[in-house]
C-alpha cells in the first residue's frame, strides 16, 4: 500500500460567516505517519480532518496530498479512507456488502472484490460475519467493519474521526493497539482526531495540539508530554505545577518533583491529600501557602507519609519548562 | 360540457368568420345540456330512457349530474359559464338560488308551452322556475304495531309513541322544515305561528331524528320509527313484492307540498335546448313515466296514470286543494334563527 | 410436603389496563363488525339480530355499472396519487431536510397546511380556481387535488426518518468513492424508503377514502366510490352501501399488507 503526505497551507474555514472553526493552520503530515490531532471540542480538529476529506472545503488556504492540491476535488475522488466515531456503516446492507462498498464504486471485477473483502476482513479478524447485517455485530465488531471498509480500497490517507470515543475504556484499548498495529503494517498515513490526550499520547508518531482552531504545538508525544511549548498545552496534557504567572510562566510535571526530608529541601510543606494511584501516589503538598502537586512512582514498598506529615520538595531546574504566556 | 376555453375558441371562430366572410362552422360540435337530477330510482328511469330519448330527439348531449351538493357547485362556478343550464332541485333551494340571481324567476308558456297544461301549483307564486312534480308530505305508519292509523298531524304526538316516533334534523331537511311549519298551522295561527311550531315541537320529544328520507323509510321498514313525517312516495314505493307493512296518511289539515322544481340558470350558452328539456320533462308520457316510476304527482293535468296511482297521487283537482305550499322565501330569511331554535329545542 | 405455589395477587391496575386496551380495541373494531352484518343481512335495513346471511349486497355492489365504475376510477386515482405523493412528498422532504433553504420552517408549514384547511374549502377552492382558469373538470385536476392533500403524510413520514438519519452514512459512501447520485440511490433513498412507503400508504387510503375534497371535482359519470356511495344513500340507505365499504376496507387493507410484504413496513420502526 503505498502513503501520500498531507499538507494544510494557512487554512482558513468559517462557519456562518462568524464562528472561525479552523484560523490560519498550516501542518505538514508526512506519509506513513500516525498523526493525532488533539484538542477539547470546538479546537478544530474535527473541521480540519473534514477538510481533508473534503466534507467542508476551507474559505482560505490550500490542502494538499502527496503533492497534489486537492482543494477543489470532491470527496468521492479523493481516494481516501475514513472511520467515523459513529461508525456510519450502512444499516441496510451486510458486513461484506458494506466492506465491499468502495469496490463496487470503482468497478472492481467480481472476484477480485470477494478476495479483497475477505483479506479486510481477515485483517480486522472478522472473517465468517460476512452475512451478518451491522446491528447484529457489537461496538468494537462495527467499528472493524469500518476499518476493514477504510482499508480495503487501499486508501493513501486514512482518516479516523474520534473512532474509538464510543466505546468502553477495555475495549478502548485494545482498539488502540489493534488500530497502531494495523496503521504500521500497511504503512497508511493516518491522521487521527481525539480528544483523548493518552489515547494521543500513546498511538501517534506526532501529534498537534488544536485550540480555538489554531495549532498550539507540533510535536512527538515526547516533545508535547515534556516540553509543552504554552500554557494551554501544558495544562491540557497532563497534570502541571505551574511555578510562576506571568510574563513566562514555568510549569513542573507532578513526577518531576521529589519528596525529600524537609530539611534542606527546595521547599517545606505539609501533605494535605495523598491519593493512591495504583503504581504511583498522588500527593498534593501546601509549601509556602501554595499548592503542589507531586507524583511518586512505587518502587519496591509503598510510601509512607500520609496527610499532615511534614515533607520537602525537590526538583532539578533543568525539569522546569518555560511556557509562552 | 363546453368548457370556457372551448366558448372562446367559438367565439375567435365566430371574429374570424365574420373577418372573412366564410361560412361558420360553428355548429359542427354537439351540444352538451348539464343538469342536475337524482340519483336511486328516478335516476335509473332517467339515465336508462328518459335521457337517451330526449338527446336523440334534440341531437345533443345530456351531462347529468347526481352528485350532491348541487347548489354550491352552481354558486361556485361563474354566472356567465354556469355549471349547469337546467338546475333541478326542490324547491326551498330555488329560492335561495333566485335570491343568488343563479337561476330565473319564473318559467312561463312562452318558453314552455308545456307550461299551459300545469296544474296552479307549478307555478304558483310560492315557485320559483317550474315544478313538474311535487309530492305530498303527511304521516307514514305502520300497520303492524298496533297503533290506530293516524289522521291528523296531532296523532304524531300521542304519548304511546314516545321514542318511536320519527322527524328530521330541522336545518338540513326540507321535510321538517315543512313539519315545522306545519305544526304553526295545527296548534296555531298558520304556517307562520313559529311560536306555536316550537312549543308544539317540543311536545314531540323524544322523537328520532334523521337527515335523509332514504333513512326514515329504513326506520320505518326496521319498525324504530312505528309513526314518521315522510312524503308519499316514500312509503308508496314499497308496494306489490316489496309490500311492507307501512302505509302512508294524508292528514285532515292538509299535505305539505314537496315540489320537483327545474329552473335554467340565466348564464346558460345553450337555454333553448334548456327550455326543450323542461317542455320535454312536463310532456304526459314522460310525467307518466316518472309519476308511476317513483310515485310523485305530477304537474301536468293532462297526465293519465294507470288506476293504483291514480287512485293514491294528487291527480285531481280536488285532491290537489289538499296540498299546502310552503312560503320558501320567508322560511329562508328566517332559517339561521329557526335553526338555532330547534337544535336547541332537540338537543335536550 | 411440596412447596406451595406462590399465588400471584390479584392485580387491579393490570386488570384495568387490559380492560381499557379491549375498549379500544371494539372501540375501533365494533363499527367495521356492524357494517359486516348490515353487508350481510339481507333486509334492506339494519335490522339486528340480522335475520340471515346473504351475499345480495355484495352482488349488487358488484353488479352495478355505477359502483364498478366508481371503484376502478378511485384505485386507479389512489394508485397515481401514491405515486406522485411519494415523488413530490419525498423530494419535498428532503429539500426541506438537507436543502438549506431559507424560511425552512415556513415552507414546512406550507405544505402541511393542506392538512390544517377544513378539506372541502381545498375542494371547493380548487373547483373555482379550474373554473376560472377554464380547464373544467378533468382526472388529472381531481388527482392533483387529491395529492395535494395527500403529500403532507409522505412528507411527515419522510421528513421523520430523515430526522434520525445519521448524515455520516452518506458521507461515508462519498469517502468510498460514491457519487453524490449514487449516494442518493445506494445509501439514502433505500434508507429513507420505509419512512417514504409508509406516508405512501397513508397517501393511498386518504385519496381511496377521500369525500370532501372529491364533492365538487368530480364530473357526471367521473364519481368517485365515496362520491358515488354518498349520493347512493340519500335515496336507497340499503346494504349494498354496507358491502361497498366492506369491499373498501379489504382492498386498503389488501394494499397496506402488499406493500409491507414488498417494502417491509416494520424496518421503518428499527431505523
Amino acid at each position: 500500500m503505498t502513503s501520500a503526505s498531507i499538507k494544510l497551507a494557512s487554512v482558513t474555514k468559517t462557519f456562518d460567516g462568524k464562528v472561525v472553526a479552523v484560523d490560519d493552520v498550516t501542518l505538514e503530515i508526512g506519509a506513513g505517519e500516525f498523526f493525532s490531532l488533539l484538542g477539547p471540542s470546538g479546537c478544530g480538529k474535527t473541521t480540519s480532518l473534514r477538510m481533508i476529506a473534503g466534507f467542508e472545503h476551507p474559505d482560505a488556504g490550500r490542502i494538499h496530498v502527496g503533492g497534489r492540491d486537492i482543494t477543489d476535488l470532491p470527496v468521492h475522488h479523493r481516494d481516501m479512507g475514513m472511520v467515523f466515531q459513529s461508525y456510519a456503516l450502512f444499516p441496510h446492507r451486510t458486513v461484506a456488502e458494506n466492506v465491499a462498498f468502495g469496490l463496487r464504486m470503482r468497478a472492481v471485477s467480481k472476484p477480485e472484490i470477494e478476495r479483497r473483502v475477505a483479506a479486510a476482513l481477515a485483517q480486522v479478524a472478522l472473517t465468517g460475519f460476512e452475512g451478518r447485517r451491522p446491528s447484529q455485530l457489537s461496538g468494537g465488531q462495527q467499528q472493524r467493519v469500518a476499518l476493514a471498509r477504510a482499508i480495503v480500497i487501499e486508501p493513501r490517507v486514512l482518516l479516523c474521526d474520534e473512532p474509538l470515543g464510543a466505546l468502553d475504556r477495555k475495549l478502548r484499548q485494545q482498539m488502540q493497539f489493534e488500530l497502531k498495529e494495523l496503521q504500521r503494517r500497511l504503512g497508511v498515513t493516518l491522521v487521527f482526531v481525539t480528544h483523548d490526550q493518552e489515547e494521543a499520547l500513546a498511538m501517534s508518531d506526532r501529534i498537534a495540539v488544536m485550540s480555538g482552531g489554531r495549532v498550539e504545538q507540533v510535536g512527538t508525544p515526547t516533545e508535547i508530554y515534556e516540553r509543552p511549548r504554552t500554557r494551554f498545552v501544558a495544562d491540557f496534557i497532563g497534570e502541571i505545577n505551574l511555578l510562576d504567572e506571568g510574563a513566562r510562566p514555568r510549569a513542573l510535571r507532578p513526577e518531576k518533583i521529589r519528596l525529600v526530608p524537609p530539611a534542606g529541601a527546595r521547599l517545606a510543606g505539609t501533605v494535605e491529600t495523598a491519593n493512591f494511584l495504583g503504581g504511583a501516589t498522588l500527593y498534593r503538598v501546601n509549601a509556602g501557602g501554595r499548592t503542589y502537586l507531586a507524583r511518586e512512582a512505587h518502587s519496591g514498598e509503598r510510601s509512607p507519609r500520609a496527610a499532615g506529615d511534614a515533607v520537602g520538595l525537590a526538583w532539578n531546574d533543568a525539569d522546569v519548562v518555560s511556557l509562552e504566556s | 360540457m363546453i368548457s370556457r376555453r372551448r366558448a372562446l375558441q367559438a367565439g375567435a371562430g365566430l371574429a374570424a368568420a365574420a373577418t372573412f366572410g366564410a361560412p361558420a362552422i360553428l355548429h359542427a360540435e354537439t351540444r352538451t345540456l348539464k343538469i342536475t337530477t337524482w340519483g336511486g330510482k328516478w335516476g335509473a328511469i332517467m339515465k336508462d330512457t328518459i335521457l337517451p330519448m330526449f338527446e336523440k330527439e334534440h341531437s345533443c348531449q345530456v351531462s347529468a349530474d347526481q352528485a350532491f351538493p348541487f347548489l354550491p357547485k352552481l354558486q361556485a362556478s361563474p354566472k356567465n359559464d354556469p355549471l349547469y343550464d337546467v338546475f333541478h332541485s326542490n324547491s326551498n333551494e330555488q329560492w335561495s338560488a333566485v335570491e343568488q340571481g343563479l337561476v330565473m324567476d319564473k318559467i312561463t308558456v312562452k318558453e314552455v308551452p308545456n307550461v299551459a297544461d300545469v296544474y296552479p301549483w307549478a307555478v304558483s307564486d310560492k315557485i320559483v322556475g317550474v315544478a313538474i312534480f311535487t309530492s305530498a308530505i303527511g304521516l307514514g305508519y305502520r300497520t303492524d304495531k298496533g297503533i290506530a292509523a293516524p289522521k291528523s298531524w296531532k296523532d304524531l304526538a300521542d304519548p304511546k309513541l314516545a321514542g318511536a316516533r320519527g322527524g328530521y334534523l330541522i336545518p338540513v331537511n326540507s321535510l321538517g322544515q315543512c313539519h315545522l311549519m306545519m305544526l304553526g298551522k295545527v296548534y296555531g295561527k298558520g304556517l307562520q305561528d313559529l311560536d306555536a311550531a316550537y312549543k308544539a315541537l317540543e311536545q314531540l320529544k323524544p322523537i328520532k331524528l334523521v337527515d335523509f328520507t332514504g333513512q326514515m323509510e329504513k326506520m320505518l321498514l326496521s319498525g324504530e320509527v312505528i309513526e314518521g313525517v315522510i312524503h308519499d312516495s316514500g312509503v308508496y314505493r314499497y308496494e306489490g313484492a316489496n309490500r311492507q307493512p307501512v302505509d302512508f296518511c294524508s292528514p285532515s289539515e292538509g299535505v305539505m307540498a314537496l315540489e320537483q322544481v327545474l329552473n335554467v340558470t340565466p348564464g346558460s350558452k345553450v337555454k333553448e335546448l334548456a327550455f326543450a328539456y323542461i317542455d320535454f320533462m312536463l310532456r304526459p308520457e314522460v310525467q307518466k313515466l316518472l309519476a308511476e316510476g317513483v310515485w310523485y304527482s305530477p304537474a301536468n293535468k293532462k297526465v293519465k296514470l294507470d288506476a293504483k296511482y291514480d287512485a293514491k297521487l294528487l291527480t285531481t283537482p280536488e285532491k290537489v286543494a289538499t296540498l299546502i305550499q310552503p312560503d320558501w322565501k320567508w322560511y329562508n330569511a328566517r332559517k339561521d334563527d329557526i335553526d338555532a331554535r330547534v337544535t336547541k329545542i332537540l338537543k335536550g | 410436603m411440596s412447596a406451595v405455589a406462590n399465588r400471584k395477587p390479584f392485580d387491579a391496575g393490570r386488570a384495568a389496563y387490559l380492560a381499557l386496551n379491549l375498549l379500544l380495541l371494539a372501540f375501533l373494531l365494533v363499527p367495521i363488525a356492524i357494517i359486516l352484518v348490515f353487508a350481510l343481512n339481507p333486509t334492506p335495513y339494519i335490522s339486528f339480530p340480522p335475520v340471515g346471511v346473504s351475499l345480495r349486497w355484495f352482488v349488487k355492489f358488484f353488479e352495478g355499472d355505477d359502483f364498478m365504475r366508481a371503484l376502478w376510477l378511485s384505485l386507479w386515482i389512489a394508485a397515481c396519487v401514491l405515486v406522485l405523493s411519494i415523488v413530490i412528498g419525498g423530494a419535498c422532504a428532503l429539500a426541506l431536510a438537507r436543502g438549506n433553504l431559507p424560511g425552512r420552517a415556513f415552507l414546512t408549514a406550507f405544505f402541511m397546511s393542506p392538512l390544517m384547511l377544513p378539506a372541502i374549502l381545498t375542494g371547493l377552492a380548487l373547483f373555482q380556481a379550474y373554473l376560472l382558469a377554464g380547464i373544467g373538470r378533468p382526472v388529472w385536476g381531481l388527482i392533483m387535488a387529491h395529492t395535494l392533500v395527500a403529500v403532507p403524510y409522505v412528507l411527515r413520514t419522510t421528513l421523520a426518518v430523515l430526522h434520525n438519519f445519521d448524515r455520516r452514512i452518506e458521507e461515508a459512501a462519498a469517502v468510498l468513492g460514491a457519487s453524490p447520485a449514487r449516494v442518493f440511490f445506494e445509501v439514502t433513498l433505500p434508507l429513507i424508503r420505509p419512512g417514504v412507503f409508509a406516508g405512501g400508504v397513508f397517501a393511498f387510503i386518504v385519496s381511496f377514502d377521500q369525500f370532501p375534497v372529491s364533492l365538487f371535482l368530480v364530473v357526471p359519470k367521473g364519481e368517485t366510490l365515496p362520491v358515488v356511495l354518498f349520493n347512493y344513500m340519500k335515496f336507497d340507505l340499503d346494504g349494498a352501501i354496507a358491502a361497498a365499504s366492506m369491499v373498501s376496507i379489504l382492498l386498503a387493507l389488501a394494499v397496506v399488507v402488499v406493500l409491507e410484504r414488498l417494502i417491509g413496513l416494520k424496518a421503518y420502526v428499527k431505523l
